[in-house]
């Protein structure tokens, strides 16, 4: 019993000691919590390198303060590890700010804690709407799967496409972007024909794309994870004639950057909805992708890089303008507007999500041989429309 | 003729007594030295505790019965929806969440080892990987029970017997968790030394002489399997409870792998090889990738060839192999 009041003193004495020292200058520690290990290490490895540049760009001062990054690996979507992750940062490394969070359940498992200590929680990537409702101290700088889909269906309504199947994987972000997109579609005055849902598994689509084949649409809207799925439905679209028949196909981060490479020359034309390319053509986008080269060469920036870049960018900003009071921060953070490599962004005060622009892009091979996603018409300031508080 | 080998001596009661407690006792005083020696690294803690429990409920199927399946996580994982969807929907006391995911667990078991066991070797590694992976999909399917791919959210526990508020550094959680292991760890030391242990370990030996001597095999296999079923299941359970969310990665393969990986490591058949071999996994892992979190999984690598080179047996061997060179040399 004397230790637990112990225990409670020392982390009460601690956090009184950090609250009367927070007008000088101390460490902010940020922990990053995301996949460094196992089949979705690309998370981690992305994150960290674009962490890294950032702050090979603007130094490690925020305000005065220094900021020091520590990162945790979960190895993969796991609720227990994440928390225990983040309890132990914010107990024992006694971090100000969470960041990264690659999978949905990584964040939610963290929901209670950021309430519970006041510490602001930057979502990397997680895509779920709802994750931000679990708790105030959510802020998103990647994007959701409505704030995608919506602005693919308009474009497609409004650019000659009639009849439409879409094809998702058959998970909870697939699910989102089949209604989301069937939904503003329709309102639009299109026809979806088939929702067709692939198992999660599966890496043999001949069956379903035949049946996109025989139902008659003119496109194909299509969610799949980034990974071998993606190559696989991609690869029968080609070779099942799907190209051949006149069906366009319009997806969202099936061309991410990261793996573009490996899906080769059947990829060139496919066309997709998305808020980043690495081939974004701005100045502040180019010296990014120059300095990434530069620190890590053979690597690309894709949206989990962005997603990073800018959530520092974000906890500089509200290290900037509160120091380590995570309420406070959270607040300043409401509203705020910064040029990121993707275009111009703002933290939507309500949804707490980036407003962003959402391209329409082709890929196409560069001068160096390279696939790239060549931008070509823009949605400009799409907030996250699926958020309902 | 007289039947020595299936009869042991007699010991006196209070060692048999002690004997029983023994695993408890050791698991209490580490508990209390590490709650005053680590006390940021409580949530950390938990979940080796919570590991502990159900790799000593594997150890009763494989180190005991010699059963070897790749599919305890599906178990575990119905253990744990069914106290967050208990505390969702019914009740938030954690202690029923435990029964109910006992009773789930062991549900689970009952219904798929009745298939399970009467197969051997690959096939039943097999199918009990596949068991998993259906329960799995079904998770990632039923939405409006689980919440699929972004999991059951919003599980909040009530206070433990209604006086202990879970904290937020992790203390009722720990000691919580630790107090399960214990009464775990006296009963399977209990079930192991009665006559119904004892003929887990004769079909391990060899099943068909238990059979000759008029033992219903099939049926202790499932009775044990039931059991260690009903075990697991109280493991996801109080790791539902304790981060207060469930996702579908509770029925992934690489835990029902990373549990067998543990006993094997600490050694199978031994209670104590099941609590080593989970202490040692999970501080290595822990320890390595927070010094290095891109490359850890190496050490790991490392570490099991190792024990599975010098030592078959697992680390609990590892005395008895000293001292027995010690005599040699």
């Amino acid at each position: 019993m004397r230790i637990t009041h112990y225990t409670v003193c020392l982390i009460a004495s601690a956090a009184f000691s950090m609250a009367s020292t927070v007008a000088q200058a101390e460490t902010v520690k940020v922990g990053v919590i995301a996949t460094f290990s196992g089949p979705n290490a690309i998370w981690g490895k992305q994150f960290r390198e674009a962490i890294d540049v950032y702050v090979a760009q603007h130094g490690d001062q925020a305000g005065g303060h220094k900021i020091e990054f520590i990162y945790k690996d979960v190895g993969g979507p796991n609720a227990d590890a994440s928390k225990a992750a983040a309890q132990e940062l914010l107990v024992r490394e006694g971090v100000k700010y969470l960041a990264g969070f690659d999978f949905t359940p990584n964040a939610v498992a963290v929901a209670p804690l950021t309430k519970q200590a006041k510490v602001p929680a930057i979502i990397f990537n997680a895509a779920t709407s709802s994750i931000n409702k679990q708790s105030d101290f959510f802020l998103r700088t990647s994007f959701t799967l409505t704030q995608l889909a919506q602005p693919a269906a308009e474009w497609a309504a409004k650019n000659g496409a009639k009849k439409v199947v879409t094809a998702v994987s058959d998970y909870n972000p697939g699910i989102d972007a089949e209604t989301a997109f069937s939904a503003t579609f329709e309102q639009n005055g299109g026809d979806v024909l088939k929702k067709i849902r692939m198992p999660l598994q599966t890496t043999d689509f001949a069956p379903f794309v035949q049946r996109i084949k025989n139902s008659g649409a003119d496109t194909v809207f299509t969610f799949l994870p980034v990974g071998p799925a993606t190559f696989a439905f991609t690869k029968a679209y080609n070779e099942n004639g799907l190209k051949g028949a006149g069906i366009s196909f319009l997806g969202g981060g099936e061309t991410d950057e990261t793996t573009l490479d490996a899906l080769g020359d059947q990829a060139i034309g496919l066309v997709t909805a998305y808020h980043y390319s690495d081939a974004h053509n701005s100045e502040l986008n180019k010296s990014f992708v120059a300095k990434l080269q530069e620190l890590h060469p053979g690597s690309r920036a894709n949206m989990a890089s962005v997603g990073a870049y800018d959530g520092v960018e974000l906890i500089y900003r509200m290290v900037e303008a509160a120091g380590s009071d995570g309420a406070k921060a959270v607040e300043a953070a409401k509203g705020m507007e910064w040029e990121s490599p993707r275009g111009p962004v703002k933290m939507d005060p309500v949804s707490r999500t980036v407003v962003q622009n959402v391209y329409l892009r082709r890929v196409e091979k560069g001068a160096d041989g390279k696939l790239f996603n060549q931008e070509f018409a823009t949605v400009p300031n799409v907030p996250d429309l699926g958020f309902n508080p | 003729m007289t039947m020595p080998v299936l009869s042991p001596p007699k010991p006196s009661r209070v060692h048999a007594v002690l004997g029983v407690l023994m695993p408890s006792v050791c698991v209490l005083i580490g508990a209390i030295l590490a709650f005053l020696m680590f006390p940021y690294d409580l949530s950390f803690l938990t979940r080796i505790v919570i590991m502990m429990i159900l790799v000593v409920s594997f150890d009763l199927i494989l180190g005991q019965a010699g059963i070897a399946t790749l599919g305890h996580a599906a178990m575990y994982g119905c253990g744990a929806y069914m106290a967050g969807l208990l505390a969702l929907n019914v009740t938030q006391d954690p202690l029923l969440g435990l029964l109910a995911a006992a009773l789930a667990g062991g549900l689970v078991a009952w219904l798929s080892g009745l298939v399970l066991l009467r197969t051997h070797g690959v096939a039943l590694l097999m199918i009990s990987i596949a068991v998993t992976m259906v329960l799995q999909e079904v998770a990632s399917q039923a939405r409006w029970l689980t919440g699929g791919a972004d999991g059951l959210a919003g599980i909040t526990i009530g206070p433990l017997l209604g006086l202990f508020e879970f904290d937020f550094i992790g203390q009722v959680a720990f000691i919580y968790s630790v107090c399960v292991l214990a009464v775990i760890l006296v009963f399977c030391q209990i079930l192991i030394r009665s006559p119904f242990g004892l003929a887990l370990r004769g079909i391990d030996g060899s099943a068909s002489r238990m059979r000759a001597i008029g033992t219903p095999v099939y049926r202790r296999k499932v009775t044990v399997y039931v059991i260690a079923g009903a075990i697991a299941g109280i493991a996801g359970a109080l790791a539902a409870q304790v981060t207060g969310l469930v996702g579908i990665e509770v029925f992934n393969f690489s835990l029902s792998a990373d549990v067998m990986v543990m006993l094997i490591l600490g050694g199978a058949g031994r209670l104590y090889g099941a609590l080593i071999g989970t202490l040692l996994f999970m501080v290595v892992h822990h320890v390595a990738a927070s010094i290095d979190p891109f490359n850890w999984l190496f050490v790991i690598g490392l570490m099991l060839l190792l024990v599975v080179f010098v030592l078959p047996k697992g680390l609990v061997s590892l005395p008895g192999r000293v001292t027995r060179l010690w005599r040699r040399a």
